[in-house]
């Protein structure tokens, strides 16, 4: 029985974090219709900033989390301006889609090398006074680290909803995300709200990065991994559906967590893989879609 | 532009039948909240030329997307030559027989005009048995639509009436029975306009039945012989031009907008 | 350019590229150049017919590479013939490419694009756990080692690659590829079946990155860890030929993996890792400001000149 219950903790702590992971992914391709596969990457750098400002100044790694999503929302931004905005000269949105998956490879295999250069290719964690730290909850053992990435999770998704259904720039995003022309017709300055949308996804993949090296571990080649959670997260909630994400995350996580107690934990990718290409199969539109 | 009896177009006629040709019944199709057609029903008879009008956003797009099978119906059926395509995939109804033009042109603009007409002539209904059967029968009907002349390497650099011609190129390759052109006329000056209208007349002699969409009333009325208007996704009227053209209700519909002849 | 032109062109670098070996020593380096070009080219024509003429963005072509490479390497110590290990290796490349393909092609490009990604993904993760040590053939394998063969075998897949991708782009399936590329839907209701075009092409790609990767394995016989042979470096280098040489252009692909090669012989050894950035940097700016690769542009700037000088 605890084993149970340690297993669905486990896979609530990793499932927030997995929400976390597709928000900013599907912040860009909901609203730009870009996809970003160099998201992994940011996510990487992110904690890897977190990383560093712990190592060089003793900074708490969630103490940083303000910095990193500085640092990472001017990052977001040059990717905007540098790399995506220049692909808006493309009229039809497939054309859009496929060059935006071309250049943004392009960024992570960039990203990756710069990192790699930087912090070497080994694996980095953080370790502070409370990382062992442990609470009882229901008799398993629910890590302090994992509460704290748990809340934060759940604090920006919650922020992020806020954002976009409680703002004006929020309401300028959901027009853009209907129908771009109509948007700049109406007085919506459609580049800058792609541009901030940008700096917002890259601010909380640096977010989910500090969680990450704070809980787990991170080396410069898991980008590409965490992409792939991001994408099943996204398939699982449903393109465009940034509310699902959350629930999504869950469900993912739990999966895997409960996988883990029949396959090694080694596994958890190809299970992935195997439930992306299960939702896609049968529930093409997500899990929460209704109707057809 | 001429289109003198050609051997290819003709093929697709079937004299002596009487039929019709396509019968749409009772088809509602929602986006979201909106109706974009609802409960709409027509019947097309072999050899007409159907001009289907109605103000922006009355569901002409898509009545068209619905009858060559891009989307799919809520409810209703729609039958071609008495078979049911309402489940039927866009690329299975056009070897059907019915092939469409876009609202936006949308040549294949990396490949050149020949290549774009011979995919209509490879995959289309009764397609050529050999590529080199096809590419001879393309340039057959570029010249018939008057692009034999048109030297470019990919159609994407040819202008704007050219990349219309090329499209109708393209839909006529595929052999239709029935052809859906929708807003060829748009941004066409008054001898485009003028050989755009003979274009459509030959076609239709050629024993090719039409549903034309346009804006251009004048153009309209002038070369269908039947005339449907949709409004808010519905049929309010179906007649001659001149019997449309006094329907109070279609007045009502383009009211504020140009009077209609 | 008239077309016996070219072809005699061909004929001419392939004579050369088969006679020289034999009567001058050209030292294993320059060979071992040459064998990595051969993949190089194998690969960037797997990833050019998906990716150029069809248009569908294979992120996860070395998923194909590897899984051949592994296949063929295992069988080839299991005692199979070469001949006979590289062509099965092609073939689970091919079982492989249905598995993706078949449930992520009827849908939106990105998903293709995401689920060829995770494919390669996860292949490298299983095949990291599984195969946790070294492996390499037998030392009788490396004692009678000699580039010769594989030199030979490398470029007839190569003329092989370049043959059927060249065959089936003068086909009705390469007509389909095209359209779908250029718009699916148009390409759609103009009767083209455009998930069965898809499908075949992918397929066809399948065979060819497995050709690549069973050479692979022919050339390298051992491995410090296997999985390396589904690192995304080799997804990012057949990209990196096709766009910069020119997608959906025959010749592209050879003339991109040659710049790639060269530089690469350039540059990694001056400036070690930060060449990969500089490689990363012309990419992204190809794809931006160059669609139609360097061939392309070299096409284009002839046309400019021509029609100035009219």
């Amino acid at each position: 029985m605890n084993a149970v219950i340690q297993t669905i903790l486990i896979g609530i702590v990793i499932g927030a974090l997995y929400g976390l992971v597709g928000l900013g992914f599907g912040l860009i391709m909901g609203v730009m219709k870009f996809v970003n596969i160099a998201h992994g990457s940011f996510i990487i750098i992110g904690g890897y900033i977190a990383y560093w400002v712990f190592t060089l100044w003793g900074v708490d790694p969630f103490l940083s989390i303000p910095a990193v999503m500085f640092v990472m929302f001017f990052m977001g931004l040059i990717l905007y301006r540098l790399v995506l905005s220049p692909l808006l000269k493309y009229p039809r949105a497939e054309m859009r889609i496929d060059k935006s998956l071309l250049v943004t490879f392009g960024v992570t295999w960039i990203l990756d090398n710069v990192v790699t250069m930087l912090w070497t290719s080994d694996t980095r964690s953080i370790v502070t006074a409370y990382t062992g730290t442990t609470f009882n909850v229901f008799g398993a053992r629910l890590g302090l680290t994992g509460l704290i990435g748990l809340v934060i999770a759940v604090l920006v998704a919650v922020a992020l909803q806020l954002l976009l259904t409680r703002t004006y720039f929020g309401k300028h995003v959901r027009a853009a995300t209907e129908d771009s022309g109509a948007a700049s017709l109406s007085g919506v300055n459609v580049q800058r709200t792609y541009l901030i949308s940008c700096g917002i996804a890259a601010a909380m993949a640096g977010v989910a990065g500090v969680v990450i090296v704070s809980c787990y571990s991170i080396a410069p080649s898991m980008g590409l991994s965490w992409l792939l959670t991001a994408m099943v997260v996204i398939v699982l909630a449903g393109e465009g559906n940034i509310a699902y994400m959350l629930p999504a995350g869950l469900i993912l996580g739990l999966i895997q967590a409960i996988s883990t107690l029949f396959i090694s934990c080694a596994y958890q990718q190809p299970i992935s893989l195997i439930i992306f290409i299960l939702v896609l199969m049968f529930k093409p539109n997500g899990l929460f879609a209704r109707g057809r | 532009m001429r289109l003198s009896s050609p051997s290819i177009l003709r093929s697709a006629f079937r004299d002596g039948v009487i039929m019709s040709l396509l019968e749409v019944e009772n088809v509602s199709k929602h986006f979201g909240g909106v109706m974009a057609v609802n409960n709409v029903s027509l019947t097309l008879d072999q050899g007409e030329i159907v001009g289907l009008i109605g103000p922006n956003g009355a569901g002409k797009s898509t009545l068209f997307n619905l009858i060559s099978g891009v989307i799919k119906p809520d409810t209703g059926a729609i039958r071609f030559e008495t078979r049911d395509i309402t489940p039927t995939a866009p690329d299975r109804v056009c070897q059907y027989g019915i092939a469409r033009t876009f609202q936006l042109v949308r040549p294949f603009n990396q490949l050149s005009p020949l290549q774009n007409v011979m995919v209509g002539r490879v995959y289309g209904s009764a397609p050529a048995k050999t590529m080199k059967q096809a590419r001879h029968e393309s340039e057959e009907i570029l010249s018939l639509t008057g692009l034999a002349d048109k030297k470019v390497r990919m159609a994407g650099m040819l202008g704007l009436v050219d990349r219309k011609r090329l499209e109708i190129a393209r839909a006529l390759a595929t052999r239709p029975k029935l052809l859906l052109l929708d807003e060829m006329m748009t941004g066409l000056n008054l001898t485009e306009m003028a050989a755009a209208i003979a274009l459509i007349k030959g076609i239709r002699d050629s024993g090719i039945t039409l549903i034309v969409v346009e804006h251009v009333m004048k153009v309209i009325m002038g070369i269908s012989d039947r005339i449907i208007v949709l409004n808010v996704g519905e049929k309010i009227a179906d007649g001659s031009p001149r019997k449309v053209a006094n329907n109070r209700k279609v007045i009502e519909a383009y009211l504020g907008e140009k009077p209609l002849c | 350019m008239a077309h016996w032109k070219k072809l005699s062109i061909l004929t001419l670098i392939l004579a050369l590229l088969a006679i020289v070996p034999l009567v001058m020593e050209l030292g294993s380096n320059v060979m071992n150049v040459m064998v990595t070009l051969f993949i190089y080219i194998i690969l960037a024509q797997s990833w050019n017919l998906i990716g150029g003429y069809t248009g569908q963005v294979n992120l996860g072509i070395v998923a194909f590479f590897g899984i051949s490479a592994m296949v063929t390497h295992f069988l080839w110590k299991a005692g199979a013939p070469i001949y006979l290990a590289i062509p099965t290796g092609s073939l689970s490349s091919v079982v492989l490419a249905a598995l993706i393909g078949l449930p992520t092609l009827r849908l939106r490009g990105m998903y293709f694009a995401v689920g060829t990604l995770a494919l390669a993904q996860a292949a490298q993760t299983i095949v990291a756990n599984i195969f946790t040590r070294s492996v390499s053939m037998p030392g009788s394998f490396s004692a009678t080692y000699s580039l010769m063969p594989r030199y030979y075998l490398g470029l007839i897949m190569v003329v092989i690659a370049i043959t059927v991708v060249y065959v089936i782009t003068r086909t009705k399936i390469g007509l389909a590829m095209v359209a779908i590329r250029d718009d699916e839907q148009a390409a759609q209701v103009t009767g083209v079946r455009v998930f069965k075009y898809k499908v075949i092409a992918f397929l066809i790609s399948g065979i060819l990155a497995g050709l690549a990767g069973g050479l692979y394995a022919y050339v390298r016989l051992s491995f410090w860890q296997i999985s390396i042979v589904f690192s995304p470096s080799w997804t990012f280098d057949a990209l990196l030929a096709v766009v910069i040489g020119g997608a959906g252009t025959l010749a592209g692909p050879v003339i991109g993996s040659v710049f790639l090669v060269v530089i690469s012989e350039i540059f990694a050894n001056t400036l070690g890792q930060a060449h990969l950035i500089l490689f990363g940097l012309l990419f992204i700016l190809v794809v931006i400001y160059f669609p139609y690769g360097l061939i392309g542009s070299v096409d284009r700037i002839h046309q400019l000149i021509t029609r100035v000088r009219k």
